[in-house]
């Protein structure tokens, strides 16, 4: 009972144990799991991390020409690693760095723009894959 | 993992002369959806101190008939009972809904139709 | 004319961590009725499990059911899903999961402890444990790459190997950790605002605890020899150090010592698997798709955790059912409130270490 209270009084002269945030910088620790990048150089487009994502938020977005757009939204992230442990080629075209994601704000939609998006990359898939139906039937009625 | 097919007018009886409160410790009550308006009602049991011994007694039921409460025998099954109720719309006597949910909720979420 | 008053603790109360409500029947001083209301953060996890997750993913979702067990949680699930696919991990991955399991043991214990200690009217004791939680914190961070959500286990591994600097660390932290559970043992033991303060108060008889079912900690301090890590054979708690804490007299004093010597066999068991370390792969692949039934039993921090999992050869589950520590431990936490003094109804509840995040999914 006492040994506690002699240590409550000598707490007082004892150094602060939190850490006075914005005066002093939070040390994350390495190997932090941060922000998935990705190259586009590298990739393949193979889908396949889009396929794990657990939340979705990773999206290709089919241009007409052929070509995929790889979308990303670090607010809806649960930063798993799950599509850097499926990528053929991960730490080139898929990575995780040690880097954080600041909140959101209104200005980056992270809510209804991304809605707008999942939206547009199922129909740029939905035009992509009719178009070369269509394309494939000409063809054989050609022939 | 053992498991033995009753009925549920036969419930309370088998259950009755199956537990013993010092043997076994009872797990939960739960339902899985089979479709088609069928449902398999199952009652998990685990013994104490034995290594990996679950007996789980199932019955086959639809949605409409009424599912005998085991309270009586096990206090602790209010719970699981209630839950049933709110998830599958089940009737059981003593449990009421709103354990999870609320009055303007999904009426049976884990129905296969809903 | 009626002689009982209804004494409401809860939805929202100063010594409530999480929303519950609690309707006290009570006379004069005495508790003499009890009605839970539980249900207040219900989110549908089960439902989300079989229709909008595949089950590669699903054990991320029930992470977040509960974020101081969500390695119990991912662990019960990546157990039955692997059941199910006919895979069994080796001795590496067994090993780094248990070591997980238990480092979440200690700092869920210690959290229940610091609100313990915080509803006895030790405030300054709450922020002290608070403080020396950080200390697994910081190593679990250091072995996830995360704080809360460690997304630590996968269906056929685990994410991260453990390499020799964390092994390091996390004996540090485990030596500077045992220093100060040594020390309030002696605390809760001694200090008067906390043993005479908890010493017959909130009792669980045994005959109760296996009227009521009671598991975990709670059935443990009334002496109920029960623990899901002697009662299955899928981690080898055996081998590497794992005693039953058991205690007689059943109040908050008995469940504070039990959560405190189970802490100090959790760091005995840690250290052991460090030393212990089997070398082998840490991913390994899975291969098929979830068919049958299978049923499992962690041990989680505040009891046992159950699931059972029902697949046919789809992507899709047909079933995930989810039983957590609190939900079965309701009728029993309401048998105790019985007969108890309202003015000590927030201690005792603390000293449950409830979970409604994880009770109502």
């Amino acid at each position: 009972m006492f040994s506690s209270m002699l240590e409550a009084f000598l707490n007082l002269f004892r150094p602060i144990r939190t850490l006075q945030y914005p005066a002093e910088e939070i040390i994350l620790p390495s190997g932090y799991r941060g922000l998935i990048e990705h190259d586009h150089e590298a990739c393949i487009y193979c889908d396949k991390c889009e396929k794990v994502c657990p939340p979705g938020a990773i999206l290709f977005f089919q241009h007409e020409a052929g070509e995929k757009e790889y979308r990303y939204n670090p607010w809806l992230c649960i930063y798993c690693g799950e599509c850097v442990r499926a990528c053929p080629k991960p730490e080139e075209a898929l990575r995780q760095s040690e880097k954080k994601q600041l909140s959101a704000v209104a200005a980056d939609g992270a809510n209804e723009q991304w809605f707008v998006w999942e939206d547009a990359c199922r129909q740029s898939r939905e035009a992509y894959t009719a178009a070369k139906k269509s394309a494939k039937i000409q063809s054989k009625s050609e022939e | 993992m053992r498991k033995i097919e009753t009925t549920l007018p036969a419930l309370l009886n088998e259950i009755g002369a199956f537990y013993l409160p010092k043997e076994w410790h009872f797990l939960s009550v739960n339902g899985i959806d089979l479709g088609g308006g069928k449902i398999e009602l199952q009652w998990i049991f685990s013994r104490y101190g034995v290594k990996d011994e679950i007996v789980i007694y199932y019955a086959l039921s639809d949605y409409e008939t009424a599912v005998p409460s085991i309270v009586s025998l096990i206090p602790s099954a209010i719970m699981g009972e209630r839950e049933i109720v709110d998830m599958f719309g089940l009737k059981v006597d003593g449990a009421q809904r709103g354990l999870y949910l609320d009055p303007d909720s999904l009426p049976h979420p884990l129905r296969g139709e809903s | 004319m009626k002689k009982t008053i209804q004494i409401p603790l809860g939805s929202q109360h100063i010594s409530l961590l999480e929303p519950i409500r609690f309707k006290f029947e009570c006379e004069n001083e005495k508790i003499i009725g009890v009605d839970a209301d539980v249900g207040f953060v219900h989110r549908g996890v089960e439902l989300a499990c079989t229709r909008s997750f595949e089950f590669k993913q699903v054990g991320y979702v029930v992470a977040r059911v509960c974020g101081l067990c969500a390695i119990t949680h991912t662990l019960s699930y990546t157990l039955a899903a692997e059941k199910l696919l006919g895979y069994e991990a080796n001795d590496r991955i067994k090993y780094l999961r248990m070591l997980m399991v238990e480092l979440d043991r200690i700092h869920s214990h210690m959290l229940c402890l610091a609100h313990t200690a915080e509803n006895a009217g030790f405030e300054a004791l709450f922020m002290q444990i608070m403080g020396d939680r950080e200390l697994i914190m910081e190593v679990q961070e250091a072995i996830s790459g995360n704080r809360i959500q460690f997304d630590y286990i996968s269906i056929g591994g685990v994410n991260r190997d453990l390499t020799s600097e964390l092994s390091a660390l996390i004996r540090k932290n485990l030596g500077l950790l045992a220093e100060k559970i040594d020390t309030l043992i002696g605390l809760f033991d001694n200090n008067w605002s906390l043993s005479l303060r908890y010493k017959g108060v909130g009792v669980l008889s045994l005959e109760d605890a296996y009227t009521y079912n009671a598991l975990g900690p709670l059935a443990r301090a009334a002496g109920l020899a029960t623990d899901v890590r002697a009662e299955t054979s899928d981690f080898p708690y055996e081998e590497i150090g794992y005693k039953m804490i058991l205690e007689s007299t059943g109040d908050i004093h008995a469940r504070n010592f039990v959560r405190l010597r189970e802490i100090v066999n959790s760091i005995e068991i840690c250290r052991n698997i460090i030393e212990n370390l089997p070398v082998g792969e840490i991913q390994e692949k899975a291969k098929g798709k979830p068919n049958g039934e299978a049923v499992i039993r962690v041990e989680a921090p505040r009891g046992e955790l159950f699931y059972l999992v029902r697949g046919s050869g789809q992507n899709m589950l047909d079933r995930v059912r989810i039983k957590t520590p609190t939900f079965s431990a309701i009728p029993a936490m309401m048998e105790v409130f019985k007969g108890s003094e309202y003015a000590d109804a927030p201690a005792i509840l603390a000293s449950f270490d409830p979970c409604m995040s994880c009770t109502a999914k």
